[in-house]
């Protein structure tokens, strides 16, 4: 029989606070099986860009597991596993107060981590730090973040939880290139130093395909390098421009009408390194782009996608089993 | 370093003169050379297909696709004005050429290598007779099944590396897209650490340095890389640097720093400069831009031309800004704000300037990041051989007072391309003093 790949979807525009059993139930009725939890959602981006934060991750961590019991009650209760979780990013702003990094750092890092355990997930996301352009250089970009890693990887090795690093891209003017961790080589070669250091899977990687397709990056390649390095996926797509977090196959650029993103390429790599996780895709925009009454339509069409995936993946593993 | 200009769309091979000219009093004395011109990757993807519609040419019964020794023919014309000396009048020096290309979206299978191959064959000899070094010879893909590229390209250049030795040629491989459904994505080449080993591989091969690389940025650019990254994986194998401009996902050959988009840039020229800097680049930067060229009048022409060669200076100015800090047994600065505060912190220790001076009266005698703030009377009494490095973006209304100050040496610092960059900015209103 050919392997099973779960298949999930990050809860941002799905799951609701006030009822969250409701959101996890339609994921279980179009048949999803995992569910990305969004803690991102809960202290934005952009307002930590502007130096704005919020007092969610001032409760307490009791507090904490009581606002978040309900949503792991309902995700068990409609038998959808939370695979993975993406923590509040960026864990530093460049030009940052310092009480605003060291809160990032000190209070929401190890909250998320504590989060993460509560809800039983395995994998959670964090965004490397963007710094290469005061710092002058990727390498002492990735020393900043590795000194966050160095923080997080006892209490991940206590917790069995494994830290993922993601692909990014930066912005210089109007030009999008790539940003942390978009070298798979090195990538690989930094985890498995990480990971002797603490001897344990304290860290791994999630590949984005989104970012991946904005800074042309060949799948193919960059997953087989990471192997099995790679853990967890965010699944989604753009037109090549913008990080649009859109439906996979939907871009197109030629009057062939062949996708522009290489989804064949994805596939192979997934083969290539016998990939057993999650398709997990990060498609929240998409369900505020489509009316509300056809969310449900929506992500089942998301999951239908995430299946196709799935089979092309496990299947051809199974032939070439054979 | 050299500097020189692309020819594409600036000379007429047939008739070339005028295009000889403005490039000369432009000020430019290299030149790049683009065999396609003779044979275009739309020729070549016709090959061996019913001709439709006969162009209109002098001889149009030859194609240097059908018949590859006449590329020389056409040569004439341009060889009479480049390549080689002459006493008695200024010439053109053809640094780097392109071999002809297919397109990258060609529906030939490998039949169409043979050709491709002996097409670069009659380049290499071209470029001997212009005295050219540096022929850019892009990796076969036609037909070529993934996984097999190493190995069918090995065959392919090392085929060609004893012609290259004869006509003493470099052979340059040169970064390149794919195209995924309309998608320009990091095709053969473009991975820097992939490319250094397939250079090593091909002169261990035919043990001599016979192959090295061509950066195009703006493939770099399109496939959003890091620059610097890129740069530094290959290293000295780094011969040619084609500068050119995209807007960040359709190919183009634009100007650099004229293809803006809401008053912002769509290229990142930091990190090319950090890295060429970090490489000690000495090749050669090759200024592209046969598109802006083409949107041009030809009247205006001769000043586009002139532009271009400023950016190119400008170019190799930023890349060598250490070269004009040695030049001086010591040096100073004037001005006492951010830019002051960069130079300290990128070249301070290896280069610690006596003291910096400001026109604000407010600030002489005081310290600013470790040096003295004097007024600008102190420059009177420099010591022989000192420099004087402007730090303000006042450069010009700040020279043009040293100058009647009668004080020379006057060079200007920038700190847009720094190696790093502080976190915060000074917020002081007055940078220029009063």
């Amino acid at each position: 029989m050919p392997k099973k790949l779960g298949i999930g979807v990050q809860t941002q525009n799905i799951i609701e606070d006030d009822a969250p059993r409701e959101g996890f139930e339609i994921l279980r009725e179009v048949g999803f099986s995992c569910a990305d939890f969004s803690l991102n959602a809960y202290l934005k981006n952009k307002a930590l860009y502007q130096q704005k934060l919020n007092k969610f991750f001032d409760k307490s961590d009791n507090e904490l597991e009581q606002f978040f019991a309900p949503h792991k009650k309902a995700a068990d209760e409609a038998g959808i596993r939370i695979n993975q979780m993406h923590m509040p990013y960026p864990n530093y702003v460049p030009n940052g107060k310092k009480e605003l990094n060291d809160y990032l750092r000190n209070v929401v890092a190890p909250k998320s981590m504590r989060i993460c355990d509560f809800f039983g997930c395995k994998y959670i996301v964090i965004h490397g730090f963007k710094l290469a352009y005061n710092l002058g250089s990727e390498e002492a970009e990735w020393e900043r973040t590795r000194d966050f890693l160095d923080f997080l990887a006892p209490t991940a090795k206590e917790m069995g939880i494994t830290v993922c690093i993601e692909n990014l891209y930066t912005g210089i003017g109007n030009h999008i290139v790539e940003g942390p961790c978009c070298n798979a080589g090195r990538a690989a070669e930094r985890i498995d130093r990480f990971n002797d250091k603490y001897n344990a899977e304290v860290l791994g990687f999630c590949f984005d395909t989104g970012h991946a397709n904005l800074v042309g990056i060949d799948f193919e390649d960059f997953i087989t390098r990471l192997g099995k390095r790679l853990k967890v996926l965010h699944v989604h797509d753009n037109d090549g421009i913008s990080d649009l977090h859109q439906i996979p196959f939907t871009f197109t650029k030629s009057r062939e009408n062949k996708p522009s993103t290489d989804w064949d390429g994805f596939i192979r790599g997934l083969r290539a390194i016998d990939f057993d996780g999650t398709i997990s895709f990060e498609t929240a925009p998409v369900l505020t782009s489509f009316p509300d009454t056809m969310k449900k339509d929506v992500l089942s069409f998301i999951q239908k996608i995430g299946e196709y995936l799935s089979e092309e993946i496990a299947s051809t593993t199974c032939h070439e089993q054979k | 370093m050299k500097v020189a200009t692309t020819l594409s769309g600036i000379i007429d091979y047939k008739r070339p003169g005028q295009g000889t000219s403005d490039i000369i009093s432009a000020g430019f004395e290299n030149a790049f050379l683009n065999f396609d011109a003779l044979c275009s990757p739309y020729e070549l993807e016709n090959t061996g297909r019913p001709v439709i519609e006969q162009e209109a040419d002098d001889d149009p019964q030859i194609k240097v696709s059908a018949q590859p020794s006449y590329m020389h023919k056409l040569l004439h014309p341009l060889l009479e004005k480049c390549g080689g000396k002459s006493i008695n009048e200024k010439r053109i020096n053809i640094e780097a050429a392109y071999a002809p290309y297919l397109p990258r979206e060609t529906k030939h299978g490998d039949e169409i290598n043979d050709l491709l191959k002996e097409l670069t064959i009659e380049s290499i000899k071209a470029c001997a007779a212009f005295g050219c070094h540096y022929l850019i010879v892009r990796p076969l893909f036609a037909g070529i099944e993934p996984g097999a590229e190493f190995q069918a390209n090995k065959e392919y250049y090392i085929s060609l590396a004893e012609t290259a030795k004869q006509n003493n040629v470099i052979l340059l491989l040169e970064n390149q897209c794919s195209n995924i459904g309309g998608h320009l994505v990091r095709g053969l080449c473009s991975d820097a650490q992939t490319s250094a080993e397939w250079i090593d591989s091909l002169n261990e091969t035919v043990g001599e340095e016979r192959f090295g690389f061509c950066m195009d940025t703006g493939i770099c650019s399109i496939c959003g890389q890091d620059m610097r990254e890129f740069a530094i994986a290959l290293g000295a194998r780094i011969k040619v640097v084609i500068l050119r401009e995209c807007d960040g996902h359709n190919e183009n050959s634009i100007l650099p720093f004229t293809g803006i988009n809401t008053s912002s840039f769509q290229n990142e020229w930091l990190n090319l400069i950090r890295g060429m800097r970090e490489i000690n680049f000495d090749g050669t930067l090759i200024l592209e831009y046969a598109g802006t060229v083409s949107a041009f009048s030809p009247l205006l022409r001769p000043q586009l031309i002139s532009l271009a060669k400023s950016v190119a200076d400008y170019f190799k100015w930023q890349i060598e800004i250490e070269a004009a800090l040695k030049k001086y047994k010591s040096i100073v600065l004037f001005g006492a704000g951010n830019m002051c505060r960069n130079y300290m912190k990128c070249y301070g220790e290896k280069y610690p300037p006596l003291f910096t001076c400001d026109n604000n009266k407010s600030l002489w005698g005081t310290s600013f990041c470790g040096l003295e703030v004097k007024p600008p009377e102190a420059l009177r009494n420099l010591p022989e051989g000192c420099g004087i490095f402007i730090c303000n973006i006042y450069y010009r209304e700040i020279q043009k007072q040293l100058r009647g100050m009668e004080i020379e040496n006057i060079e200007f610092f920038n700190d847009e391309y720094m190696p790093s960059f502080h976190f915060d900015r000074l917020k002081r209103n007055d940078e220029m003093g009063d």
